[in-house]
């Protein structure tokens, strides 16, 4: 299965003219052709496209992910150290951190949040709570992310200095305690947390409120009220716990989104995560780190496929004995 | 019924809480930024770029980002003054010979690295043989190959001897970072951590690299042109413009490039920002143009170009797209310098002008209107890059020339694909490209009929044998009064033939925060960077550590 994701990636990749030596310093007309032609041969970008193929393959079964074409030769996943004992971090070791944490902060607030309306909706169905939180979910869908975020960084960060605009980190970060510099971190992430959060609410909302409004009209709900149980007991514990399975399936096959980072959204706040470094690799033609991401991305759909079933099965012991698929 | 009631109440608070934070009064000291400060050092300068600078070491990386940040910590043997004479970086004098074939530089004494290591010839000799060793992964070595013979017949001279006389060499040692031999001596320099940890021997050194978020440099109190006044350069890293401008405006930036919109509209609506945030506007050493495809028909021949000229109102072109922020030119040089022309002027706006020529190469209109010649339109395809300016541009032309009835289609294509599958394979009609050159007038790479190969800039097809003539000539005049008549006879070739039309050359726009003294105003030929070791921050107008966010 890799291996038919990474030939068709590698060869999809080759299929755009240019290489690495064609940026925009290669319009110079100080710059010559002689020493872009060396760097084609220096890094096999003259060889047939099978030929750079199978020379990646025998360093990537080796984990060795290489370095980049750019000009400061990074090396793609991990950091190395030279016999001087300097360390050059790895591209993605310095972009993964961030992404994922902006991910998972995004995934437990949207995951949250969207339990909490969905189950408001579902048991409130039709009543003006219910539309509105519909009506909430939808805009936050359909706004353009960049748009919200550049008026939003105005009125925290401009009109009224509440929160920081961009980056993460201030100025004056080193001088700040351990906790000092945590919540300036979180201060920075408020803003592209929330957007990048807010178009994933309505999905898992209405998804809660969909399985919620299936359940409750459920035979056992009935009996659960009949039976005296408080109508807290009966919403959040009986009736919540069936409707969630779903999500966990959802949660499985979000885990490859997890590495990867909206590049508008990272561009208009300064931060340097995966979506940045994929979308500046695309247009410098960086082979080695488009390959490094597709393969880690790859390997992680896989292993998110194969959580999300395992996890289905562990939640729901109807799958488990067999009388559910 | 009680979660109802929970939930109204919480709307309402939050409804209101709204209301309460965004009615607060706004209390905003006024600062009085104008007034007579003392030159006194300390203080910071934060500026902003789009992108990370990749390498430190010049001469390997390609991007302007790197280039920026390494001008601030290396220095070369010459440099260029504000009315864009040489003038003396690290060599305090230089000497050419009666042949024109040898210069001598004399180093100034005492110079020192930020470590505190000699400086001497050594280092000048070691670069030049590092930028011209094949294994260096540069692609700027090909000046530097001109040099038959390089000396250190002392600590301080460095003797270069050509072949035979070039020209544009003394442009050629400003821009060449000398290196320090005592560190990179055992180095790999296609692969040395000194790239993300130089030492220089200039005005900053590197302070801190935080990757992916901004490069700051200190100053380096052994700096062989002296120590600046401002103590830390803050480059913060912002790829998008907006979040740069925001920046700005909330005062976390103190310099920034800005576009026409933000000159022209933002700005003069805004008295706030008036207030605290100056504007300054250059001319940059660059221009934009449309350029024909030689090759190809009809634009091989003259009167069809010359007929295009005539067509297309390049007045309208600046007011349009660059709201008046730049100037029509008659030649591929920075009006005001000696390189241009005097006595050239642009082609003037005459559509009716251009239907005769076009008459003359044998189109007629057709009952449509549109231009026709053997049964077949006058039809083509302006291409051009991912760049907003030029894309306007082409929009504004393709009116014009639909007026007189060519018919005229816009495509625009990402960098690295247009570059490869269209310029070098020379599979295109017409471009709106633009070039931004050095300071010394050669132009042979570009202009010469023995360029055209792949990959190579005369990718027009330009041909012309007194122009090669010229070129060639040009390359060898050391004597500045014979090589600007050249040069001058060279742009009028250029203007005749018209194998590009001349559409602008835009001013470089900048905002500076008011706490920034020093900056010269109106801007020097040089522009106002060109001294920005001198600008200085007042006590009273600097910012404290942690304000800025």
């Amino acid at each position: 299965m890799l291996i038919g994701i990474s030939l068709v990636s590698f060869f999809i990749m080759h299929l755009a003219p240019g290489d690495v030596t064609s940026s925009e310093a290669s319009f110079n007309p100080k710059a010559s052709e002689e020493s872009r032609q060396k760097l084609r041969e220096l890094y096999n970008l003259d060889k047939p496209v099978i030929i750079q193929y199978g020379l990646w393959v025998k360093r990537i079964v080796q984990l060795d992910f290489g370095n980049s074409f750019a000009s400061h030769q990074k090396p793609v996943l991990w950091e190395r150290t030279d016999k001087s004992g300097n360390v050059t971090k790895g591209l993605i070791q310095e972009s993964l951190p961030i992404t994922l944490m902006i991910n998972l902060l995004g995934i437990c607030i949207i995951f949250s949040i969207s339990i909490f309306l969905g189950t408001l909706s579902a048991v409130r169905q039709n009543t003006w709570v219910d539309r509105s939180i519909t009506l909430f979910v939808f805009i936050g869908f359909a706004i353009p992310g960049f748009w919200l975020a550049l008026l939003l960084m105005y009125w925290t960060g401009v009109s009224n200095q509440w929160l920081p605009i961009s980056g993460l980190h201030s100025l004056g970060y080193q001088n700040l305690s351990g906790f000092g510099q945590f919540i300036d971190l979180l201060k920075h992430l408020v803003l592209p947390v929330s957007i990048s959060s807010l178009s994933g609410l309505a999905g898992i909302s209405l998804y809660v409120r969909n399985g919620m409004l299936d359940i409750l009209h459920q035979d056992f709900i009935t009996t659960a009220r009949s039976k005296g149980l408080k109508e807290s007991k009966v919403v959040f514990i009986h009736a919540l716990k069936n409707a969630i399975l779903p999500l966990i399936t959802i949660i499985g096959l979000s885990i490859p989104g997890l590495i990867g980072g909206s590049v508008i959204a990272e561009s208009i706040f300064a931060i340097p995560g995966m979506g940045k470094l994929f979308y500046d690799s695309v247009l410098m033609r960086d082979f080695p780190v488009i390959m490094g991401i597709l393969t880690i991305g790859s390997f992680l759909t896989l292993i998110g496929n194969l959580l999300a079933d395992v996890g289905y099965a562990w939640a729901d012991p109807r799958v488990r004995k067999g009388l559910v698929k | 019924m009680k979660k109802n009631c929970l939930f109204s109440n919480f709307i309402a608070i939050f409804i209101s809480s709204i209301f309460i934070i965004s009615c607060s009064k706004d209390t905003t000291e006024v600062i009085d930024y104008n007034g007579k400060f003392k030159h006194i050092s300390g203080g910071n300068l934060i500026n902003a770029m789009a992108g990370e600078p990749s390498n430190l070491i010049a001469m390997i990386a390609g991007d302007s980002a790197s280039s920026a940040i390494a001008g601030n910590i290396f220095n070369s043997l010459l440099k260029y003054d504000e009315n864009l004479n040489y003038a003396p970086d690290l060599a305090e004098s230089w000497q050419i010979s009666n042949d024109q074939k040898t210069i001598s530089f004399k180093l100034k004494k005492g110079l020192q690295w930020a470590d505190g290591k000699p400086l001497t010839s050594a280092d000048v000799l070691f670069t030049w043989k590092l930028i011209t060793n094949p294994n260096t992964r540069t692609p700027y070595a090909s000046d530097y190959q001109l040099v038959k013979k390089a000396s250190t017949p002392d600590s301080l001279t460095f003797k270069v001897t050509y072949e035979s006389s070039y020209a544009p060499a003394l442009d050629t040692w400003t821009s060449l970072h000398i290196l320090p031999k005592h560190i990179l001596k055992d180095e790999d320099i296609n692969n040395t951590f000194f790239s993300r940890n130089p030492t220089g021997s200039s005005f900053y050194k590197l302070d801190e690299w935080i990757s992916g978020q901004q490069v700051t440099l200190k100053a380096n109190d052994k700096s062989v042109l002296g120590v600046p006044l401002i103590n830390k350069l803050i480059s913060r890293i912002i790829p998008d413009t907006s979040s740069q401008f925001l920046e700005l405006t909330a005062d976390n930036l103190d310099v920034m490039n800005i576009n026409p919109i933000q000159y022209q509209r933002v700005f003069p609506a805004r008295k706030d920002l008036r207030q605290k945030i100056a504007l300054y506007k250059e001319l940059g050493n660059g221009y934009t143009y449309l350029g024909f495809n030689l090759k190809k028909t009809p634009f091989n021949d003259i009167r069809v170009r010359q007929a295009l000229n005539y067509a297309i109102d390049k007045d309208e072109v600046i007011k349009g797209v660059l709201l008046g922020l730049g100037e029509p030119i008659s030649s591929p040089y920075k009006p005001g310098t000696r390189w241009n022309n005097p006595n050239l002027s642009p082609y003037p706006y005459k559509p009716s002008k251009a239907l005769v020529l076009l008459q003359e190469a044998g189109f007629k209109k057709n009952d449509d209107g549109i231009l026709m010649k053997n049964g077949k339109p006058l039809k083509f395809e302006i291409i051009t890059n991912q760049n907003k300016q030029r894309e306007m541009t082409a929009v504004v032309i393709q009116k014009r020339l639909q007026e007189i009835g060519v018919e005229v289609s816009i495509r625009v294509i990402e960098w690295a694909s247009f570059v490869n599958r269209f310029i070098k394979t020379g599979d295109f009609d017409v471009v709106v490209l633009g070039w931004s050159l050095s300071l010394d007038p050669d132009q042979y790479n570009i202009w010469h009929s023995s360029q055209q190969g792949p990959g190579q800039f005369n990718f027009l097809g330009y041909s012309n044998k007194n122009v090669d003539k010229l070129l060639e000539l040009g390359r060898k005049e050391l004597n500045v009064s014979k090589r600007e008549k050249i040069y001058h006879e060279f742009s009028k070739y250029l203007l005749e033939d018209s194998p590009i039309i001349y559409l602008y050359a835009g001013y470089g726009l900048s905002a500076v925060h008011k706490r920034v003294k020093g900056i010269k105003n109106p801007a020097p030929p040089a522009g106002i960077y060109h001294n920005n070791y001198d600008w200085f921050v007042p006590k009273s107008l600097r910012r404290s550590e942690i304000s800025a966010r």
